[in-house]
């Protein structure tokens, strides 16, 4: 069991925080985003598209975070990661698909906005040319040029819209039992928790203890779990939600 | 223990994959078809039900469940007849990442090149405030959005050659996953088979230039096997006002089945 990631933030960190609740060891492959190793040959001939992260298991690759922390679910039945009910498993289900919508996108414009695009500047036009140029799709080209262009206002805005919508959301699902979906921690909390945790400071007047008291009552006990303090501790930065890679692109068509 | 769909006509889309899914699990369901045209989905009566006011939407037992794609997963766990998921992971793994592709990265694409193509002809006679009045009621802000632009006709130019850029570049890619596959997720017909066909098999009459025997046999083959399928005749027989060509819609030809 291989897997390909970056920081413990994002997509990487659903993959690494699935991987280490469920107790399965694994090999480490750091990509770092911000040096674009994601788009150098090696990595392209396990997914083409050039994202992290990508689990390869007995020489078979997996991509897209939330159907391959599904897919562990399924191959490690042990310490489940679903409910059993029907209905909660579609509540789950639906969690994954709202994050990759619109949460992921728009924390991921948000992150950028404050992290990326300081992170960018200072760094060599050339070479950040050569780097584009490099990237193996022009879906996730054009995400890499418009980031370093930088976001618009207006893309904060909307991004801004749907964050604050996600919390309302999630203050009611967390209510009562301190988790998305059931009674129990599941993919739904990990498929949201490595975008969501950026929140507080980046939106802290959204994200904080009197407007949104379960969701940082959540943000606490998903980051005290053994399994995810494990995760987090395989950051190579000093803070993996004080640095951010481009996001996935927003759907085109609502 | 009722189930209830609530779906647009023509079947296809969004309503079509669920509606084909519950047709092929063998499930007795009601129907409940609300009229797009006239924007039922959008009114009180309906809100109470799902109140996003989108469809599809299945209420299972008094449980309003929305997203097609988790709607498809929840009957295939909750009904019995045959499953519509792989036994085997990796390919329960490609169907869910196939049915993404013809869903949003695919889906979209040609979501957003026909609504522009149509949703004029939904105006028709309509005053600007009339229209006003029924973008205000859409209640999800992104489909809010969308709605404007295809009736505003201001999608800017380069979205649209962008989604006709995508659908090339999908057609293309489809067609080399078919040719080495017989079904989407590998080796079984699945879920993911009854997505692509709904979201993306009328490019067939819609974008022949891109769909067609002489460049993409392998998906035309797919598209004749699946209209073979006893539940995917069924659906035809009970589908209503199908448009079969984009210059149909524009003259508001309607044709039967």
């Amino acid at each position: 069991m291989e897997l390909y990631h970056w920081e413990p933030n994002g997509a990487s960190g659903r993959a690494m925080i699935c991987l280490a609740e469920k107790g399965i060891d694994f090999t480490s492959h750091y990509v770092d985003l911000l040096n674009f190793e994601q788009h150098k040959p090696d990595f392209l001939k396990l997914h083409e598209t050039g994202e992290v992260p990508v689990l390869v298991r007995d020489g078979e690759p997996y991509w897209e975070s939330s159907y391959l922390c599904e897919y562990l679910d399924e191959a490690f039945p042990d310490k489940p990661l679903m409910p059993m009910e029907p209905l909660l498993r579609w509540e789950v289900r639906a969690w994954q698909k709202y994050v990759d919508d619109f949460v992921a996108p728009s924390v991921g414009d948000l992150a950028w906005a404050a992290y990326g695009v300081p992170a960018m500047k200072g760094r060599n036009k050339k070479e950040l040319d050569a780097a584009l140029e490099r990237v193996p799709t022009k879906e996730r080209r054009d995400v890499w040029q418009a980031a370093i262009a930088g976001v618009s206002d207006m893309q904060l805005s909307v991004s801004l819209e749907r964050v604050r919508k996600a919390v309302r959301k999630m203050e009611e699902d967390l209510n009562p039992t301190g988790w998305l979906v059931g009674s129990d921690f599941s993919l739904a909390d990990i498929a949201a928790f490595p975008y969501v945790n950026y929140l507080p400071r980046l939106t802290p007047r959204i994200v904080n203890e009197v407007d949104a008291p379960y969701v940082t009552a959540w943000l606490k006990s998903v980051a005290g779990r053994p399994g995810v303090r494990s995760a987090l501790a395989m950051a190579r930065t000093d803070d993996p939600f004080a640095v951010a890679a481009p996001g996935p692109e927003h759907v085109r068509w609502g | 223990m009722t189930v209830e769909l609530y779906f647009f006509q023509p079947l296809g889309t969004n309503s079509g994959r669920v509606y084909l899914t519950l047709l092929e699990k063998g499930v007795d369901f009601n129907e409940r078809e609300l009229d797009g045209r006239q924007f039922e989905h959008l009114q009180p009566a309906y809100l109470k039900v799902n109140p996003k006011g989108q469809v599809p939407c299945l209420v299972h037992d008094g449980h309003a469940l929305t997203e097609g794609m988790t709607i498809n997963e929840y009957i295939d766990e909750t009904f019995e007849g045959p499953p519509l998921r792989p036994a085997d992971l990796r390919e329960r793994w490609r169907m869910r990442v196939w049915c993404r592709y013809s869903e949003v990265d695919l889906g979209r694409s040609l979501m957003m090149i026909n609504w522009n193509r149509i949703v004029p002809t939904f105006v028709g006679a309509r005053d600007m405030d009339e229209v006003e009045k029924i973008l205000e009621s859409v209640p999800d802000p992104d489909r809010r959005r969308s709605w404007r632009a295809a009736f505003m006709q201001d999608t800017p130019q380069e979205e649209i050659d962008e989604s006709h850029r995508r659908a090339k570049d999908g057609a293309g890619r489809v067609e080399k996953h078919l040719t080495t596959n017989p079904w989407f997720a590998g080796q079984s017909y699945s879920l993911a088979d009854i997505d692509f066909f709904n979201f993306c098999g009328f490019m067939a009459r819609w974008m022949p230039e891109l769909v067609n025997e002489k460049d993409t046999p392998a998906t035309t083959d797919f598209l004749a096997k699946m209209e073979e399928r006893s539940a995917v005749k069924e659906m035809r027989s009970r589908t209503k006002g199908m448009r079969t060509t984009p210059a149909d819609e524009q003259t508001g030809q309607q044709k039967a089945g």
